[in-house]
């Protein structure tokens, strides 16, 4: 008790003597979400603009004889004529394991009503990307969980990976089977049934979405078990368009914390589309000269500096990194609209998802043709090169060929086996939605389909046999599968142990 | 209102004519008026409405607005006007303010500079700190 008596002395005698100073401007307009101001001669750029009842609002446009500025409050408690001042401090988050299991708004406050967060570290919402020299080659793989984007297009940490696709097609289901996966691994590790894993913490940001969506999100990752490694910060489409223009900065500061501190983060933009739109609006209404589709003309720097902030730092810096997965939503899949084609340059791959795939009942919907990973390939495990390194060819030979057998019926030996290994290959990567597989299980998978177990398997019924050869795997074999984990490479034993439980496997029958 | 750009950059050379020493010179203010007026250029109108404001703006930033709570005695004010216009230059115009709600001590404001003493500003900071 003293203490706070103390405390409340000295903040009382720092107050008698002082006079402050302040540089104060006269609001002239308000409305939309900004407010133009007439004063402010020592603004900076970014700047925090305190206006009367508690209200602030950041400095974005500097002109000759007034400042534009968008709020972050409530923007009917402020009306013309009333003061405005400068505060000296750029717009900041609050950031640490604190957030971990929360659900916040753009300013870092708490939207789950599980009390105040009680960190004491605050990040700047806009920070400058780490330079050259703190970089370092990604390395590390991203377990997605998700077997035909661990084969193919393989995420590494601190890697960008756009996800790309139509309306309902899958998108934000991939980001989500991705964090369960990550937590699912981060339990493992802290049980101790993992070893040599660095936790990857994760960031959902939502904009524009419907709060239903969100809840919905928030109410899977709780019941995955998946919400102690995940902050969610939301700004929904209820929210203003500052505060979605704000939120993907904020999460980014939120993960820049765990990289500084030696961890790795992976953040999930959801969807930046409607980050483009909200942004597209502020500077509407800032009269900001419009460009292609009513974009300003910095919409690409918008994104660039944002995924900028993804990296991989060296040992010196602490060895931490940020991963990022934006999702970009395509109009009737027109990947050269101008915000997609802004981002695919921006990002080291994309993930894209088709529509027509998913109604085929191909689910992820991924398009193996127009998907790539352009710096993953080094972080993949050995294990896994070792058994999908083709995966990918034999598949893009598949829809080749598929296309042109459907005018012919006799076919070559080798055609028909390649059509019915891709047949094979599309069932195998066929997998349901929040049910991310470890990766020892997706090796050993694959490593039966190569090996040529599955090629006596009906098409219709490979996912059966799967189901069971995994369910087998775990039950009675689950040696070979953490040997496969801890090993990360299939030696000679190991290919002999695996061919010897496929062996048993196979003599039992599963599929009749 | 939008104000285009060749409205702004003649407005803004109207305005510099307004000068002389640094100053601002009434009696150039009003020879610059008259010459718009009578030469009736293209958008007349919203050149002197721009005009009126940079004028504004800057007669802002010449004045000094000082508010206590009480009425100065009138040593104390022209001392703070003196030692003002050392600052701000001698063309500085001031105006005495009696303000009850500052409670007590000085509000000085010069364009968009604010310097404030008052209990009412320390109560209010106070308040933001607990």
């Amino acid at each position: 008790m003293s203490s706070i008596l103390e405390e409340i002395e000295t903040k009382i005698a720092g107050l008698k003597t002082s006079t402050t100073k302040s540089n104060v401007g006269v609001v002239r307009e308000t409305g939309d979400g900004v407010a133009r101001i007439e004063g402010l001669s020592d603004v900076m750029l970014n700047e925090m603009i305190e206006f009367p009842n508690g209200v602030f609002g950041l400095a974005l446009n500097l002109e000759e004889t007034e400042v534009g500025a968008i709020l972050l409050g409530d923007n009917v408690k402020i009306s013309e004529g009333d003061e405005a001042r400068t505060t000296g401090k750029l717009l900041q988050v609050p950031v640490g394991k604190e957030l971990l299991g929360r659900v916040v708004d753009t300013l870092g406050q708490p939207l789950d009503g599980k009390g105040p967060i009680k960190s004491d570290t605050f990040y700047p919402v806009e920070k400058i990307a780490p330079g050259i020299i703190k970089r370092r080659s990604v390395s590390q793989p991203v377990q997605t969980g998700i077997m035909a984007i661990d084969a193919m297009i393989p995420i590494g940490r601190g890697q960008r990976e756009l996800i790309i696709g139509d309306r309902a097609t899958g998108k934000s289901t991939i980001a989500i089977d991705t964090i369960i996966s990550q937590a699912r691994l981060n339990k493992a590790a802290e049980e101790g049934r993992l070893k040599d894993h660095r936790p990857l913490y994760c960031i959902y940001v939502a904009v524009g979405q419907k709060n239903s969506n969100v809840a919905r999100t928030l109410g899977v990752l709780e019941k995955e078990g998946a919400m102690p490694y995940t902050t969610i910060v939301s700004a929904p489409a209820s929210d203003t368009a500052t505060n979605q223009y704000l939120a993907p900065f904020a999460g980014a500061s939120m993960g820049e914390w765990f990289m500084d501190h030696g961890m790795d983060a992976l953040i999930i933009y959801d969807d930046l589309s409607k980050h483009a739109v909200a942004y597209r609006q502020v500077s509407l209404v800032l009269k900001r000269p419009s460009g292609r589709e009513a974009y300003p003309g910095d919409v690409f720097y918008l994104h660039s500096r944002l995924l900028e902030r993804s990296a991989r730092v060296t040992e010196a810096a602490g060895g931490g990194s940020v991963t990022a997965l934006p999702i970009i939503e395509t109009q009737a899949g027109d990947v050269s609209a101008y915000i997609p084609t802004n981002v695919i340059s921006i990002t080291d791959g994309q993930i894209y998802l088709e529509t027509d795939l998913f109604y085929q009942g191909v689910r992820p919907a991924i398009s193996v043709g127009l998907s790539v990973s352009r710096v993953g390939s080094a972080a993949q495990i050995k294990a896994i090169k070792q058994v999908a390194g083709k995966v990918k060819l034999d598949l893009a030979q598949y829809r080749e060929l598929a296309a042109f057998a459907q005018f012919g019926s006799d076919l070559d030996a080798a055609t028909k086996a390649r059509l019915d290994r891709g047949q094979r290959i599309v069932e195998l990567f066929k997998q349901k939605q929040y049910n991310p597989l470890p990766v020892e299980l997706q090796v050993a998978v694959m490593w039966a389909m190569q090996n040529g177990f599955l090629d006596s398997v009906p098409v219709e019924r490979v996912k059966e046999f799967q189901n069971k050869l995994q369910d087998f795997l775990q039950t009675r074999k689950e040696s070979l599968l953490s040997a496969i984990r801890e090993r990360k490479e299939l030696d000679a034993e190991l290919g002999k142990d695996l061919k010897a439980a496929l062996e048993d496997f196979v003599a039992s029958k599963p599929v009749g | 209102m939008r104000v285009s750009k060749e409205v702004r950059q003649i407005a803004r050379e109207l305005l510099h004519a307004s000068f002389t020493d640094n100053q601002l010179d009434p009696g150039r203010v009003a020879s610059v008026v008259d010459s718009v007026m009578s030469k009736r250029p293209h958008n007349c109108i919203k050149i002197l409405d721009y005009y009126k404001r940079l004028l504004r703006l800057e007669v802002e930033k010449r004045h000094a607005r000082i508010e206590t709570a009480t009425p100065l005695a009138p040593a104390t004010g022209s001392e703070i006007v003196s030692n003002l216009k050392k600052r701000y230059g001698s063309d500085l115009t001031s105006e005495f303010v009696v303000n009850p709600e500052v409670l007590g001590g000085m509000r000085i404001r010069v364009g968009s500079d604010v310097w404030d003493s008052t209990v009412r500003n320390r109560l209010e900071r106070l308040q933001q700190q607990l």
